[in-house]
């Protein structure tokens, strides 16, 4: 009674109309409550919405939307949080539709192997509740265990295994949007492939919340491979580990995961939660895993440890059960956080470059580190030269968190310079908007903008992401760095 | 402005085109252009595009024009802008496994091209020898194969587009995992041609498999229940097979001689692992029915007749028959119902009707022959059984005539308005494939 009195209390007609949308006990507004919506998995920026609000169905989020849209409110959607590019930062004061509350599971068709979920569904949740009967979900972003899969379409994201399995985006059968103006659509009916028309799945996956409102999934399960071995190498050059990667693949294997860390990464995941006993003195580790059919599993490893040894491996080892396998994952897939374990702060970036190119560009990676005097950790994945600098740095320290933008931004520099991309999996949000103009010109930003205007015509929904607007950038950038220095 | 108008203006525009006037238009699949155009550089494609777009001529695009029967109501536009000549391998970087190469090149040659690489584009639609790259991704054509790989929506990871008016846009980039902006390459996979030319794909590449086959299981003509069962235990079995795609029984008698349904399921991996495959299925088939094993050479001879199996606008049509290739999509086992009723269009409908469908992907290709009023008849009751199992039915592959009797894509999405606003802000005059998509796009 006390709360529902409490969100009732507002002068806000907004508010009060909202409240009579989803429920007074299911908007946000005060100050205190709002804190923790400032920003993301991008803590760097942070701005305060109107409000949070927590619709239970797709209705009351087309309702929510239509409210916005009638009333000139900007909006966003959120699922978890976790995103690492400030997608769901609200930049202008937006109204925060979180998708927590719709977390339902809503229908697994074992048979044509496909599963519904609301957007709010963590990810991991899938792969737990169908792996009893020998099926997963393949995508494996390292926060599965609390980002939600709505997030994910997001930003269409990866993981370590999807280097095998592909992405987000190839995963997705089907998904009902709500359009920025309040409208529900329902796109690729009932899973099935290839629904004639443009592929607007494709395209609203990985649009960082700035097409639509995807309210329910359809996802492609996988059947659980017969077999999985893990294979963990050290190198005493990083040289030596990023050619064997080129050689493990150029053999004809693909493995489901290829990782790689560097020593000051090794150096992190060893001082935090889930330690291995790494040798500290290694300058790279690659963590290998290829699953399938058992018969032809071992030979497959044994192509791998010749690799490694070719490759002058100082030692390589097969995980000997699921306990040992499980214990490597959990080094490698925390591996971001580790990162407080050695440094006050840190910055994750996204590159990614053609395989083949990685020891130059670790190269140029450290050069930046020599020039900023930031130490730079290296987690990546090297199968599909997706690298994750880590930038090192204390944003105690006046200039420094500046100086760890910069880095990020000349690491990304030297991935496009490299014929690579600004971003993997992480998406471009606020972060990484400038930084298009490193792989995009001016004209393909522009074909890409008219696209969001055919969806997002008034611009309400998730405003000033993605890409540069020459006359806000400059300003949104001293806004950046003031926020960062406070 | 009459056509030998236009071949002057186009001839003093490009520099290194072959430009001809089109004197025998192809009224029989239509698609075609008053003149023609055989683009070998860039600057070419742009300057005409820009060109057509300003005087609002309107542009067919073709390929090799092995879909031209696939779509569209024209028996020309004013221009054909033919990629054919567009071709050849622009960088292939053997350890990153992606390769760039122009949109007219056609998919066999790539294939053998990495065959030296021990590589492969891993796509298998029909007719890779007349096929072009190009128009594989703007058709998202596929083959059964598409159970183990994907389709071209999974592998193409850049595009370069011509846009109407000329503009050239680059979508993706040429490395495996990017989400830098809108996926963009997905707008184009499968748009036929109506939102911009389509110059250069990059591609991620498959390793060849150290070693394949392909195995037969025949069933009885009317057990649809034992092919099910059959199937539900493949897939829920740990073999991992690479198509499970259901031949209807004329299909088979075609192909491998026997009039049965028959699964075909390929096998690609390490030998062992094949071989071990092979064995378990065995064990699974031994109680339903019995199994027929095509290792490597035997298997690729196989799937190259099986490529070639169905008509398309490469051949010469026959006499007195009409040919049609409908596409259906329903979900994955509905494919043994989509199977089934084309049984008994035959018999209803006196066609003849060779079909395949994917278990594990649920794309069914039905080539119907009969008469004219036959064919369009079988063609209509097709797209109810797909419909009513919530599915589609697209004709890819009619003569115009009839392609402008009956509706080719079926009913429109209640999105429509957002495909239709996409196509407007991107080719705005309608230059581009007038009218090939559906509902007029």
């Amino acid at each position: 009674m006390f709360r529902r009195k409490k969100a009732l209390k507002t002068e806000d007609t907004h508010i009060k109309q909202l409240a009579d949308i989803v429920g007074p006990k299911e908007v946000l507004f005060h100050k205190e409550d709002l804190i923790s919506y400032e920003s993301d998995g991008f803590t760097i920026h942070s701005h305060m919405p109107k409000a949070v609000v927590f619709p239970k169905n797709t209705e009351e989020v087309a309702a929510v939307v239509k409210y916005c849209a009638d009333h000139d409110l900007p909006f966003l959607a959120r699922g978890a949080g976790t995103g690492l590019s400030g997608g769901a930062i609200p930049l202008n004061g937006e109204v925060i539709i979180s998708l927590v509350k719709m977390k339902r599971l809503l229908h697994v068709d074992l048979e044509n192997r496909q599963a519904v979920v609301e957007p709010g569904y963590v990810n991991l949740k899938l792969t737990h509740s169908i792996s009893d009967k020998g099926y997963y979900y393949a995508p494996d972003p390292s926060s599965q265990y609390c980002c939600t899969i709505g997030g994910n379409v997001a930003e269409n994201a990866g993981g370590a295994h999807c280097l095998k399995y592909g992405v987000t985006t190839n995963h997705i059968l089907g998904l009902e949007v709500v359009t920025p103006a309040g409208d529900i659509i329902e796109i690729g009916r009932e899973g099935i492939a290839d629904v004639p028309g443009y592929d607007l799945l494709g395209l609203i996956t990985g649009s960082e919340g700035t097409l639509g409102i995807v309210t329910k999934i359809t996802v492609r399960i996988l059947k659980n491979p017969e077999e999985k071995q893990t294979v963990l190498a050290y190198f005493d050059r990083v040289e030596d580990g990023s050619r064997a990667v080129s050689d493990i693949v150029s053999r004809g294997i693909v493995p489901a995961a290829l990782e790689m860390m560097d020593k000051i990464a090794i150096e992190g995941v060893e001082a935090a939660a889930f330690p291995v006993g790494h040798p500290k003195d290694i300058e790279a580790l690659l963590l290998i895993e290829v699953d399938g059919i058992s018969a032809g599993i071992e030979e497959q490893i044994d192509d791998i440890l010749d690799v490694c040894k070719k490759r002058n491996v100082r030692s390589v080892k097969v995980a000997q059960d699921e306990k040992e396998r499980a214990k490597w994952w959990a080094n490698r897939k925390t591996g971001f956080g580790a990162m407080g374990a050695i440094s006050p702060d840190y910055l994750v970036q996204d590159g990614v470059i053609p395989r083949s190119t990685l020891p130059q560009v670790l190269q140029k990676i450290n050069e930046v580190s020599q020039e900023t005097g930031l130490r730079i950790a290296n987690i990546f994945h090297a199968g599909d030269g997706n690298l994750h600098p880590l930038i090192l740095f204390d944003a105690r320290v006046p200039g420094e968190t500046e100086k760890a933008l910069e880095a990020g931004s000349k690491c990304l520099q030297a991935c496009a310079d490299a014929g690579g991309s600004i971003t993997g999996e992480h998406g471009v949000g606020i972060e990484k908007r400038e930084e298009m103009r490193f792989v995009f010109t001016d004209q393909e930003i522009q074909a890409q903008t008219d696209v969001r205007e055919v969806f997002n015509p008034h611009y309400l929904l998730n405003a000033g992401k993605l890409f540069p607007s020459s006359g806000r950038c400059a300003e949104i950038k001293a806004e950046q760095k003031k926020a960062a220095s406070e | 402005m009459g056509t030998s108008d236009v071949l002057q203006q186009v001839s003093s525009l490009v520099k290194d085109s072959a430009v001809e006037e089109n004197t025998s238009l192809d009224y029989w699949y239509g698609n075609d252009g008053k003149m023609k155009v055989f683009p070998r550089s860039e600057d070419d494609i742009r300057a005409l595009l820009q060109r057509a777009n300003d005087n609002r001529h309107t542009v067919a695009i073709a390929g090799n024009g092995s879909k031209r029967g696939f779509g569209g109501k024209e028996a020309a536009a004013d221009i054909l802008l033919s990629l054919s000549s567009y071709k050849g391998i622009i960088e292939h970087t053997v350890g990153d496994m992606t390769i760039i190469v122009k949109a007219g090149t056609l998919l066999r040659e790539l294939q053998d091209y990495l065959r030296e690489y021990r590589q492969q584009i891993p796509l298998d639609p029909a007719h890779p020898e007349s096929a072009t790259i190009g128009g594989v991704i703007a058709a998202n054509d596929s083959g059964p194969k598409r159970l183990g790989y994907g389709s071209a929506r999974d592998h193409v990871i850049g595009l370069k587009v011509a846009y109407a008016n000329g503009d050239l846009i680059r979508t993706g980039g040429k490395v495996v995992k990017n989400v830098a902006g809108y996926d963009m390459n997905k707008l184009f996979v499968g748009s036929m041609g109506t939102l911009g030319v389509i110059t250069e794909a990059a591609l991620k590449l498959r390793p060849l498999p150290k070693y394949e086959s392909v195995l037969f299981v025949p069933f009885e003509e009317a057990n649809q229940h034992a092919i099910r069962e059959f199937a539900v235990e493949i897939l829920d079995s740990m073999v991992e097979p690479v198509s499970l795609e259901l031949f209807n029984p004329r299909l088979s008698e075609k192909l491998l001689g026997h009039r049965r349904y028959t699964l075909a399921i390929a096998l690609e991996d390490v030998e062992t692992s094949v071989h071990y495959q092979e064995e378990k299925i065995g064990e699974m088939a031994e109680r339903v029915s019995s199994l027929t094993v095509f290792s490597e050479d035997d298997a690729k001879q196989f799937w190259k007749r099986f490529y070639s199996a169905f008509p398309n606008s490469g051949a010469v049509p026959k006499e007195h028959a009409t040919d049609a290739v409908v596409k259906v999509g329903v979900k994955n086992l509905d494919v043994l119902s989509v199977l089934n009723e084309c049984a008994m269009l035959e018999d209803a409908h006196n066609v003849s009707i060779c079909a395949h469908g994917g278990l594990g992907h649920g794309l069914c290709q039905i080539h119907v022959a009969g008469a004219q009023e036959d064919v369009l008849a079988a063609i209509s009751s097709i797209r109810k059984t797909a419909v009513h199992l919530q599915g589609y039915a697209v004709v890819k592959h009619l003569p115009l005539a009839l392609r402008q009797m009956i509706d080719i894509w079926g009913e429109k999405p209640s999105y429509f308005f957002l495909l239709e606003g996409i196509k407007k802000k991107m080719d705005p005059f309608s230059t581009l494939n007038p009218k090939r998509f559906i509902g007029g796009l």
